[in-house]
């Protein structure tokens, strides 16, 4: 569902990530672990458009994400690290403006936002200005933003920032409910423990390039877990 | 002292860290039309300053009520800008809760604050003013220190203005949330434009008869009462430009004042800041679901849905829209009370004269009003731009989206101005048509340069918006947006000349060639920024 051929990215001459290749199935969740400044961050914008990779191309789907980049976007839903909204909107109406910019039928939309307020526990400031939300319902709002058109591939930097134990709880089950309906899941963290409970497989990577792929068997194998590795890594 | 420059230091090595040579390479050519600027204002008022000390008896007169005037309003411009910039530098600046959380004194924030608020809002009109100097001291050959009693006194200028407008900033927040206050002082600014703007028309004749009853009347108007800086400074500058001693009391004057306001801005600093800061509220409840409840975008109208809601939520752009519109409304009445009869003895195709000057003046009000509105739709985005950028939008369809919404509003808003200016001065038939058509023409091309540049030079991060029209890309526009106004019209007055001259076989190839000079240029105006500023935009990382 996710190719990265050979992607390299360089910023005034020094290199954020080197030929990085990786293929990620259908429904699987996947995620790439790393020190401050390893290029997790890089490869995430890459994937989302954010960034053209100076060689290399990504595939969402069946569309390359330089070439096409339109047909891939429709597909792939996003939530960065930092939330960045329109803050004299509403949340209501910065769900509708979402659902406007995928093209989603005007009939459609009212009955989604509604259920994504629900499953985020953010329906009683849905008509509250986003400029008073704290950053954990920027967070939950992110996510309801980023499912309103039902993507094939989300991406997720830094998924838990700001959520409080429930939000974690409850995300972690909706990630869980998202792969086993075919959604592929891509998430960069520095929670090493939440990672190893998710994630099918999970890459390391390391002053830009991907040092080791594991899977969940081979990380619970490891002595210390993925916390374990990502020292061990890491030197 | 010593830590007043610890935290200045951050500011200048990010200034320092940013004029890279590749940046510096970059901006060449704002650089270049900002020379181009200068040396237009030198000339501008340099032929200004030898037409009108060549008028008998009333000339030199005339010249000194010139510079008494620009004091007049430099001094208004900057205490009005010093109020603006010292609310948003101490109360609403994003590294407030970092100062503030530190082992520094207040007093030490007062006095970067201080010296942020005073370079923020007078670097342009610095930057702007040393031409007009320059043109007064070679049309009088003053002498060297007429140069440096020219700096001294500016100098001294900006800084009363900076502590006047500093003073007032923490009175009025003492009253006032922030926010508030800053939209009360855009509307006082706008008021008192207004009583400057109709003590102005009140002192000139509508049923002048003569030219020089138009002078005198300027000269009668009173800008320079002895209480007002500019007054102290005109009569410390005149006499050096005469050739004369200067009068030593106005410049100690003005040094004192500069002195006493620095001390209460920063006693009144150290009165109500802190207490100031404590009140400060976040924003109150929502909006409620209202009519926007029941609208539900497509895909071609998301951005203008999402546009509309936040420009009518940000009580920032509804004011400046508002004085928008006064401008526009005094711009009209205005033209309803042109002294004609007066007038008509300059020239006998004054009509044709006022009609130009009108579509000139509809042109600077069309470029100015595009720089904030325009300029600024795509850095509107602010920070959130990454939520267009990972969309299933094509970014070039984003921007002509954003043109074309502004651009109907503005065409719409310029083109009933010279219709209805034009109606005040008679003008009628085909020469309307042609100055409706020709606006239209304009409006269309100005707003796809304001559109384009405003996309090639983004800025997402700002803590005002009106400040990204006010910066130097925004500047840039408004030259070239200038530019393009006063070509358009040199040759359509060109065009109309040899018409009006005979219909010879030459002169048709020459209208000719203008029409398609005219096209081309327009074209060249709105496609070009457009297409530039697409790529620039589809390449851009948030």
């Amino acid at each position: 569902m996710i190719i990265l051929d050979n992607i390299t990215r360089s910023f005034d001459g020094v290199r954020a990530v080197g030929n990085l290749s990786l293929n990620i199935a259908r429904g699987e969740v996947f995620g790439l672990v790393g020190p401050n400044g390893a290029g997790k961050t890089t490869t995430i914008r890459i994937m989302t458009g954010l960034l053209r990779p100076d060689e290399g191309d990504v595939t969402i789907g069946d569309f390359s994400i330089t070439r096409e980049p339109v047909k891939a976007k429709s597909i792939l839903g996003y939530v960065p690290d930092r939330a960045f909204l329109y803050e004299k909107l509403t949340a209501r109406e910065f769900l509708k403006f979402i659902a406007a910019l995928y093209g989603m039928e005007r009939s459609v939309t009212p009955g989604k936002i509604e259920a994504l307020a629900g499953t985020f526990g953010i329906g009683d400031i849905m008509d509250e200005l986003i400029e008073g939300f704290s950053q954990g319902m920027r967070q939950r709002l992110l996510f309801a933003a980023a499912l309103m058109h039902d993507p094939k591939v989300l991406l997720i930097d830094e998924p838990f920032m700001g959520l409080d134990p429930f939000g974690v709880r409850m995300l972690k089950d909706f990630i869980r409910d998202l792969s086993a309906g075919g959604v592929t899941v891509f998430l960069v963290t520095h929670s090493l423990h939440i990672a190893e409970e998710l994630c099918h497989r999970v890459g390391f990577i390391n002053k830009g390039a991907l040092t080791a792929v594991m899977t969940s068997e081979e990380i619970g194998k490891s002595e210390g877990g993925l916390e374990g590795l990502f020292l061990s890594l890491g030197d | 002292m010593l830590r007043l420059l610890t935290l200045v230091r951050p500011k200048v090595l990010s200034l320092k860290n940013t004029l890279t040579r590749r940046v510096l390479l970059k901006r060449a050519p704002f650089i270049a039309a900002g020379i181009g600027f200068w040396m237009l204002l030198y000339l501008g008022t340099a032929k200004v300053l030898g037409f009108v000390r060549e008028i008998p008896f009333l000339g030199e007169m005339l010249s000194a009520k010139l510079l008494s005037m620009t004091f007049f309003g430099l001094t208004g411009f900057l205490i009005l800008s010093n109020v603006i910039t010292a609310l948003s530098s101490f109360y609403l600046s994003k590294d407030l809760p970092f100062l503030l959380t530190k082992p520094v004194e207040v007093r030490d924030i007062l006095r970067l604050k201080a010296l942020e608020t005073c370079l923020n809002s007078s670097w342009m009109v610095i930057s702007f003013v040393p031409p007009l100097f320059l043109a007064y001291g070679i049309s009088y050959h003053a002498p060297a220190v007429y140069y440096l009693a020219v700096s001294l006194t500016f100098l001294l200028l900006v800084l009363l203005a900076a502590a006047i407008g500093i003073c007032v900033a923490h009175i009025l927040t003492r009253f006032f949330p922030a926010r508030r206050i800053r939209i009360v002082i855009l509307g006082a600014g706008m008021l008192l434009f207004l009583i400057f703007y109709f003590m102005t028309k009140s002192v000139i004749p509508q049923t002048a008869a003569a030219p020089e009853d138009l002078f005198r009347s300027l000269i009668s108007f009173r800008t320079d009462a002895p209480f007002l800086p500019g007054y102290w400074i005109t009569e410390t500058l005149l006499p050096l430009l005469r050739g004369k001693a200067p009068d030593v009391f106005y410049l100690l004057l003005l040094l004192s004042n500069a002195a006493f306001f620095s001390l209460l801005s920063f006693s009144a600093g150290r009165s109500f800041f802190r207490g100031n800061i404590e009140r400060l509220q976040p924003s109150g409840p929502g909006p409620g679901r209202g009519i926007s409840g029941r609208a539900y975008p497509d895909r071609a109208t998301a951005v203008l849905y999402k546009d509309v809601m936040v420009f009518f939520r940000d009580t920032g752009q509804w004011s400046q829209l508002s004085i928008t519109g006064l401008l526009v409304l005094v711009y009209i009445y205005n033209f309803k009370t042109i002294p004609m009869d007066a007038m008509a003895g300059l020239t006998p195709l004054i009509k044709e004269l006022m009609l130009l000057v009108n579509m000139l003046l509809a042109g600077l009000v069309l470029s100015a009003v595009a720089a904030r509105f325009l300029y600024t739709a795509v850095s509107l985005e602010g920070e959130a731009f990454w939520i267009i950028r990972t969309a299933p939008v094509n970014i070039s369809r984003f921007l002509w989206s954003k043109f074309l919404y502004g651009c109907a509003a503005l065409t719409a808003l310029i083109v009933l101005v010279v219709f209805f200016t034009n109606r005040a001065i008679g003008v009628t038939g085909p020469l309307m048509g042609i100055s409706v058509g020709t606006t239209g023409l304009l409006c269309i091309s100005v707003c796809g340069l304001g559109t384009g540049l405003g996309a090639i030079y983004p800025k997402f991060r700002y803590e005002n918006i009106a400040a990204v029209s006010m910066s130097l890309g925004g500047m840039v526009f408004m030259l070239l947006a200038f530019l393009v106004v006063i070509v358009t019209l040199s040759l359509e007055a060109w065009a109309f000349f040899l018409w009006h001259a005979g219909p010879e076989t030459e002169g048709k190839v020459l209208i000719g060639i203008c029409t398609l000079l005219i096209a081309a240029i327009n074209a060249a105006a709105l496609l070009l920024p457009m297409k530039i500023g697409a790529k620039r935009l589809a390449e851009y990382s948030p």
